[in-house]
């Protein structure tokens, strides 16, 4: 895999990488992609895929209230709070001359 | 007491017969942890307090002639990617170090019920991912019954803390062998139950259509009562099944175990495989046999992709599932939250420095099989061997009723030896995801000790049933013990 395709995955999945693992990482996926590729002699063009763990579907229930979450051991389970409310840091950079707190 | 003799069923029975107090039993346990955790390292917190009120309560009841329940004053362990509200659960990840969960798991709420006793969160691979509980955020976890060697994994905490004798019996959950490969390693019972069958609720999620939780306990039959607490349908888990679709949970009489018709897929025992593997698994083939159960050869053609469509749904749902961990809504990390100034640098650096090397590979290996360009390559075609996995087992379930394996495909592997190949870590789940991708129940029985290297481990055997037959599964086990 290269580090362009490396770096690009870790933008999509928003995770900063660390240059020193870079190079392994790269060798790894390169491993663990090469033994996926002995699926590819399985013929499957008529096979229906199984798209999660149940063959349930249209799971229903009565619409009635129930027990609602703890608000306040919720809000504790939040970095930030002011007056209540949960806070989250600015959606643009201060240089960007955008937007204050949040809510 | 004897920590070491006592049961899920043989404490309820001394409780009942107040030959010692919950207390005293709880206490005995705490000290034994306090004893031997230092060198082990099954537990993340240890819940001292708590788990004495609990105690005493469940003494109070009996006091007051009160009957109880097969679980009440049951001192347990319970992995610590499940929620108990008010105490910290961490997945054993950085980036939850100091979360406390605001609402308690479904196996939770159903547990307290029991009046069952929490003693403590046990360790595991950071987010459930790894097979030998060395990839903790916090420190590893040791098999009891060689310090130089891992515990296995995921739950290794869990099954390290019951072989220990610093719980009696504990949860794990088990998304490709992460409750079967560590109990096999450690020398305990270990039960994953059908996809469905026990609420997922309050669990912290790593593949959702995998992932369930099961019991890890001294012997089958106290799986089964431990099992039996924890099933049931649950509307916060949309995958639960309705109670109808749940297979009445009654005990088989001794006669029809006896009538399971077991069998044994060719494609598990090939040339090359551990000699004490293939020494266990036949000696638990031939124990059975003398107790009167038939055998079948049968094949499970598609077994041999099984380990890669697991490690391609795996990381994808893995990738989605852990989207949620961006230092927003969890307390995230402090010196993080310090230094950025906004939400995109916040997301990147919570993550980058929240994650450990194998969440950060497999959310990768994730987005990877997810993006366009190689998702019908790799997620689309795992989804559709997955369909020729299951079919193996609808077919060979017309000719047998359960199925053994092995558990795993050596003993306790040493501390280190496999940490800097992902690829062979991976392999160590080879026996067992085929009942994760297929929704099946399995269980790992102990064979015996086996002399490696200098000192002695553990090795299990496996057996798979048919969807929510989780009865089969036990009463083979139970007749296996009995006759020890």
């Amino acid at each position: 895999m290269k580090r362009e395709e490396l770096e690009k995955l870790a933008e999509l999945a928003r995770i900063e990488l660390h240059s020193e693992e870079e190079e392994r990482l790269q060798r790894d996926m390169e491993n663990i992609l090469n033994y996926f590729k002995e699926l590819q002699e399985l013929p499957t063009e008529d096979v229906l895929p199984v798209a999660g763990g149940t063959s349930f579907s249209n799971v229903f229930r009565e619409d009635v209230p129930g027990e609602g979450m703890d608000g306040e051991a919720a809000r504790t389970a939040f970095p930030e709070t002011e007056d209540g409310f949960l806070k989250v840091p600015p959606v643009f950079s201060a240089e960007g001359g955008s937007s204050s707190g949040g809510e | 007491m004897n920590l070491k003799e006592l049961t899920i069923a043989s404490l309820h029975e001394n409780l009942v017969k107040k030959t010692f107090s919950a207390r005293e039993v709880t206490r005995d346990f705490l000290d034994t942890v306090r004893a031997e955790d230092e060198k082990i390292g099954a537990y993340l917190s240890v819940l001292e307090d708590s788990a004495l009120e609990q105690a005493d309560c469940v003494d109070s009841m009996i006091k007051e002639g009160k009957e109880i329940g097969p679980l009440a004053g049951v001192p347990l362990a319970i992995k610590d990617n499940m929620l108990i509200k008010g105490t910290r659960t961490t997945a054993a990840s950085k980036i939850l170090e100091r979360y406390e969960a605001s609402y308690d798991a479904e196996v939770i709420k159903k547990l307290k019920k029991e009046n069952a006793i929490f003693l403590g969160k046990t360790n595991l691979d950071e987010f459930a991912m790894g097979a030998s509980t060395e990839n903790s955020g916090f420190h590893m976890t040791k098999n009891p019954h060689d310090l130089k060697r891992v515990a296995g994994g995921s739950s290794g905490g869990s099954a390290a803390a019951v072989a220990a004798h610093m719980a009696l019996a504990a949860l794990g959950s088990d998304t490709g062998g992460s409750v079967r490969q560590p109990s096999a390693f450690c020398g305990v019972v270990g039960m994953k139950p059908t996809y469905g069958a026990v609420s997922r609720s309050g669990l912290i999620a790593m593949a959702s259509s995998l992932d369930q939780i099961g019991p890890i306990t001294k012997t089958v039959e106290d799986a089964e009562i431990l099992f039996s607490a924890i099933r049931g349908n649950d509307t916060y888990d949309a995958t639960s099944a309705e109670d109808k679709a749940i297979h009445e949970f009654r005990e088989l009489p001794s006669e029809a175990v006896k009538k399971l018709k077991i069998g044994v897929p060719k494609e598990f025992f090939v040339d090359g495989m551990d000699s004490r593997v293939t020494h266990a698994v036949e000696e638990a083939i031939a124990r059975l046999k003398t107790l009167g159960f038939t055998f079948k050869e049968i094949s499970l053609p598609h077994s041999k992709y099984a380990l890669a469509v697991y490690y391609i749904i795996m990381p994808a749902e893995v990738s989605s599932n852990l989207a949620r961990f961006e230092g927003m809504r969890y307390p995230g990390i402090t010196e993080v939250r310090r230094e950025v100034n906004n939400l995109r640098d916040l997301y990147f650096k919570t993550r980058g420095e929240g994650f450990g090397a194998e969440p950060r590979r497999r959310v990768l290996l994730g987005t990877y099989v997810l993006s366009a360009g190689y998702y019908d390559a790799y997620y689309a075609k795992a989804q559709k061997v997955r369909r020729l996995i299951r079919n193996d087992f609808e077919k060979a379930f017309r000719s047998v009723d359960v199925i053994l394996a092995p558990v795993t495909p050596t003993p306790a592997f040493a501390i280190g030896e496999k940490a800097s190949n992902p690829l062979e870590m991976y392999l160590s789940d080879i026996f067992t995801v085929q009942a994760n991708l297929a929704g099946l129940p399995g269980i790992s029985i102990p064979v015996k000790k086996y002399t490696v290297g200098s000192g002695e481990l553990p090795v299990g055997f496996q057996l798979v049933g048919k969807s929510f037959h989780e009865r089969d599964l036990f009463g083979i086990g139970k007749l296996y013990q009995r006759e020890e």
